[in-house]
C-alpha cells in the first residue's frame, strides 16, 4: 500500500518547522508498513489532485502567502472538488488565510498577533492537543469547528476553533501539531489507510 | 528636561557605582524624565551600531576592544545591555553634564527589535547587520518582520555593513539607497556543494523569485549563489577572507593570517564583520590585525575527563540556525561518538512552550553511523527524544535522562571516547561541572 503526501510549497511556507507534521504522519505511516511517497510541490510545479492522498499547507510569510494563494486560485474546482471526494487536506497556522477564497470559511486579521500555548481537545481522537498559536489570521465562522480550546484562542473570540468540512481540516494550531500529538497523527493514519 | 535627565541618570550611576551594581537604571531614570534624551544628547565622533539575530555581541566587543587597544576612548554597551535603558545610560555615562559624548567612538549593540526606537534619536554613521535568522518566534514572529522593521529604522545616511555570502541580507541594498559595504568567505575546506538545511529564509531570488544556484555553501544559506533568470548574485568585496581553518581558529585576510577566537563558521564572520567596520574607521589594517590577533584568543570549552574527550557546543534555544552550526561541527568530526542534547529552559523572557524551532534544526543530519548513543536531557527531553525519531534515529540509540547528574555514570562508563553536547548556553557550565573530574579543574 501506498500514501501520496503533497507538501505545497515547502521552501515558501516553512515557518515554525511545521514540516515536521510531514515528518510524524510519514513516520507512523511506515510503522504501519506502508508505503509514503512525499511530492515537494514547487513555485512551477503543476498540481496534479487526483495522484494524492495528502495534502499539506503550513505557514508563511505575509508575502508568501499572498504568492502561494495566487498560485492556488487558479485550481478553485479543484481543490473543492478533492474535499468534496473526501481526500484528506490539512492547513495548519497563518495558511489558514491562504484557503479562505474556496469561501467554506471566513477568517479574520487581529488586530495583535496571537501568541499563545494551546491546550484543546477534538471529537478526531482521546486525550489533549498540545499545539501554539503565532498567527495574524484566524478563522472567524463559528460553523463546523475542530477544537474545543482549554487555552488559547478560538474563532471570532470562542473557544472553538478550526475548521471541517469531510476530510478538510484547518487550525491557526501549529506545534508541529502533528508531532506533538501522537493520537492524532494515528487519526489520519487509520483515514488514509482505510481510503485507500 | 535634559539636563534634568542627564543630572538624575548620572546620580544613578554614582549610587550603581557605591553598590558596586552595573544595571540599565541610570538610563531608564534619564528616559523617564526625558523621553527625548538620546536625541538631545551632542555626537561628535563616529557612531557605530551592531544588530543581528546573533553575533551582535561579539562582534560589538571586538570592534571595542581592538579600537581601545589602538589607545582610542571608546562608549560601548556592555552585553546584555542592548535595549533603550542600557544604551542611554552607556552615553550618559560617558557625556558630560551638557550631553557632550567624551569618547572618540561610540560602539552600540542594539537588540535588532529596538533599532526602530533607537535609531529615531540616535543616527549611526555605520549599522552592522550580522545576520538576520530565525530567532525567538513568540517574541519575533518571523524573519520578515524583523527584516522590514530594521529595514524602516535604518537612517538616510547610515552606511549598511553586512555579509555579502547571506543573500536574504542583500535585500537591504535593494531596498534603500544607502551605501553597503560588505565581507565574505571564499570556498573553503568546509564548504559543501547541495544545499543540506531545510526550513531556511531564503532561497528564491529577492529580486525576481526564480530559485537560487550556488557554486557552493559555507552553511544555511549562506554561500557563492547567483539567480539562473535575472542579475542578482554574489559579488567578490574587497574583504574577503580564505583558508578558513576552524582548527587552528583562524582565516586569511589580504595575506595576514587573522585569529578568529574560537572553532566554528560564526567566529570568522563575527571577526571579518568588525574588520570591515574597523577599516572604514580608518584604522590602519596591520594595526587592526596585530589588535585582533591579540584580542581573539580562542577559548575552548573542551575538556578530558575519564579517558574521554568532552566537546561542549554552545548554542541558543529558539534559534535553529545556532544548533545547526553545531550539528554541522558533529558530523564533521569522523571519529566515533555519543551525543548529549538539552538545556535548561527554552526561554527566560517569557513563559510559553513552544517547541516549534526543534523541527526547524536540521538534526536529520546526525542520523550516522558514527553516533552511537544520543542523550535527551532536561526538561524537554520527551520532545528532544520525538524529534530525534522523527529524524530517523533508533529509538534503541536515544536514552533519556531529567539531568546530566543522571546519565553521568552511564557516559563514564561507556566505550565512547568522544561526548558531544549539543547545548543550550544555560547547559555548558552544568555539563562542565558534571563530566570534568576534580583534577582537571585545578
Amino acid at each position: 500500500m501506498q500514501v501520496k503526501i503533497a507538501n505545497l510549497y515547502p521552501y515558501e511556507l516553512n515557518l515554525y518547522g511545521e514540516n515536521g507534521n510531514i515528518k510524524a504522519l510519514k513516520y507512523a505511516l511506515e510503522q504501519k508498513e506502508v508505503d509514503v511517497e512525499i511530492i515537494n510541490i514547487n513555485p512551477n510545479d503543476k498540481i496534479n489532485f487526483n495522484d494524492l492522498d495528502f495534502i499539506y499547507l503550513g505557514s508563511g510569510t505575509k508575502e508568501n502567502l499572498e504568492l502561494v494563494k495566487s498560485r492556488l486560485i487558479p485550481y478553485r474546482k479543484e481543490l473543492l472538488r478533492y474535499i468534496s471526494e473526501n481526500r484528506v487536506l490539512l492547513v495548519t497556522g497563518n495558511a489558514l488565510s491562504i484557503l479562505d477564497f474556496l469561501k467554506l470559511y471566513e477568517i479574520e486579521e487581529t488586530e495583535k498577533r496571537v501568541v499563545s500555548d494551546v491546550i484543546a481537545t477534538t471529537s478526531l481522537c482521546p486525550d489533549n492537543i498540545y499545539g501554539f498559536q503565532n498567527t495574524e489570521y484566524l478563522i472567524k465562522s463559528t460553523n463546523k469547528i475542530l477544537f474545543n480550546i482549554n487555552e488559547g484562542y478560538g474563532n471570532d473570540g470562542t473557544l472553538m476553533e478550526g475548521y471541517i468540512e469531510n476530510n478538510f481540516y484547518v487550525t491557526s494550531i501549529i506545534g508541529p501539531l502533528l508531532a506533538r500529538n501522537p493520537k492524532l497523527t494515528n487519526y489520519f493514519v487509520d483515514i488514509l489507510t482505510s481510503n485507500a | 528636561m535634559k539636563l534634568l535627565s542627564i543630572l538624575m541618570a548620572k546620580i544613578a550611576l554614582i549610587f550603581g557605582k557605591i553598590l558596586n551594581r552595573g544595571s540599565s537604571l541610570p538610563g531608564k531614570v534619564a528616559l523617564k524624565i526625558d523621553k527625548k534624551i538620546l536625541s538631545k544628547l551632542q555626537y561628535v565622533c563616529p557612531i557605530i551600531a551592531v544588530t543581528g539575530s546573533s553575533g551582535k555581541g561579539s562582534t560589538s566587543n571586538l570592534i571595542a576592544e581592538v579600537l581601545r587597544d589602538n589607545n582610542k576612548t571608546v562608549c560601548h554597551n556592555n552585553s546584555g545591555s542592548n535595549l533603550a535603558w542600557g544604551i542611554t545610560t552607556s552615553l550618559i555615562k560617558n557625556s558630560t553634564i551638557f550631553g557632550k559624548i567624551k569618547t572618540d567612538y561610540i560602539v552600540l549593540e542594539i537588540d535588532e527589535r529596538y533599532a526602530k526606537t533607537v535609531f529615531q534619536d540616535l543616527k549611526p554613521d555605520y549599522l552592522i547587520i550580522t545576520n538576520i535568522t530565525k530567532d525567538q518566534p513568540p517574541r519575533q514572529y518571523n524573519v520578515e518582520i524583523i527584516y522590514n522593521e530594521i529595514l524602516m529604522s535604518i537612517p538616510s545616511n547610515t552606511k549598511i555593513i553586512t555579509n555579502m555570502d547571506e543573500p536574504f541580507l542583500r535585500k537591504f541594498a535593494l531596498d534603500l539607497p544607502n551605501e553597503n559595504i560588505y565581507y565574505s568567505i571564499t570556498q573553503n575546506k568546509y564548504s559543501y556543494k547541495s544545499q543540506i538545511f531545510e526550513n531556511l529564509n531564503i532561497y528564491f531570488c529577492p529580486k525576481c523569485h526564480t530559485f537560487l544556484e550556488y557554486d557552493y555553501y559555507n552553511f544555511e544559506t549562506l554561500g557563492k549563489y547567483n539567480c539562473p533568470n535575472c542579475d542578482f548574485k554574489y559579488i567578490e568585496p574587497s574583504t574577503t577572507a580564505y583558508n578558513l581553518n576552524l582548527e587552528d581558529c583562524s582565516l586569511v585576510l589580504n595575506d595576514k593570517k587573522v585569529n578568529i577566537g574560537g572553532d566554528m563558521l560564526y567566529y570568522a564572520y563575527n571577526t571579518l564583520a568588525a574588520i570591515t567596520t574597523l577599516q572604514e574607521l580608518k584604522i590602519e589594517f596591520s594595526a587592526i590585525i596585530n589588535s585582533v590577533n591579540k584580542l581573539n584568543i580562542s577559548k575552548s570549552l573542551n575538556f578530558k575527563a575519564y579517558k574521554k574527550e568532552f566537546i561542549p557546543l554552545s548554542s541558543k534555544a529558539e534559534n535553529a540556525s545556532t544548533y545547526n552550526q553545531s550539528i554541522f561541527k558533529v558530523i564533521s568530526d569522523n571519529r566515533p561518538k555519543d551525543i548529549i542534547i538539552g538545556w535548561k529552559e527554552i526561554s527566560r523572557r517569557y513563559k510559553h512552550f513552544d517547541i516549534s524551532w526543534l523541527y526547524d534544526i536540521e538534526f536529520e543530519l546526525l542520523n550516522n553511523s558514527t553516533i552511537g548513543t544520543f542523550y535527551a536531557c532536561g526538561i524537554d527531553k520527551n520532545n528532544i527524544k520525538q524529534r530525534l525519531i522523527l529524524a530517523g534515529i533508533k529509538e534503541s540509540q536515544i536514552i533519556t535522562a531529567d539531568s546530566l547528574l543522571d546519565i553521568k555514570e552511564h557516559i563514564i562508563n561507556s566505550e565512547s571516547e568522544v561526548i558531544y553536547g549539543i547545548l543550550n548556553f544555560d547547559y555548558i557550565d552544568p555539563f562542565t561541572e558534571t563530566f570534568k573530574e576534580e583534577e582537571s579543574c585545578k
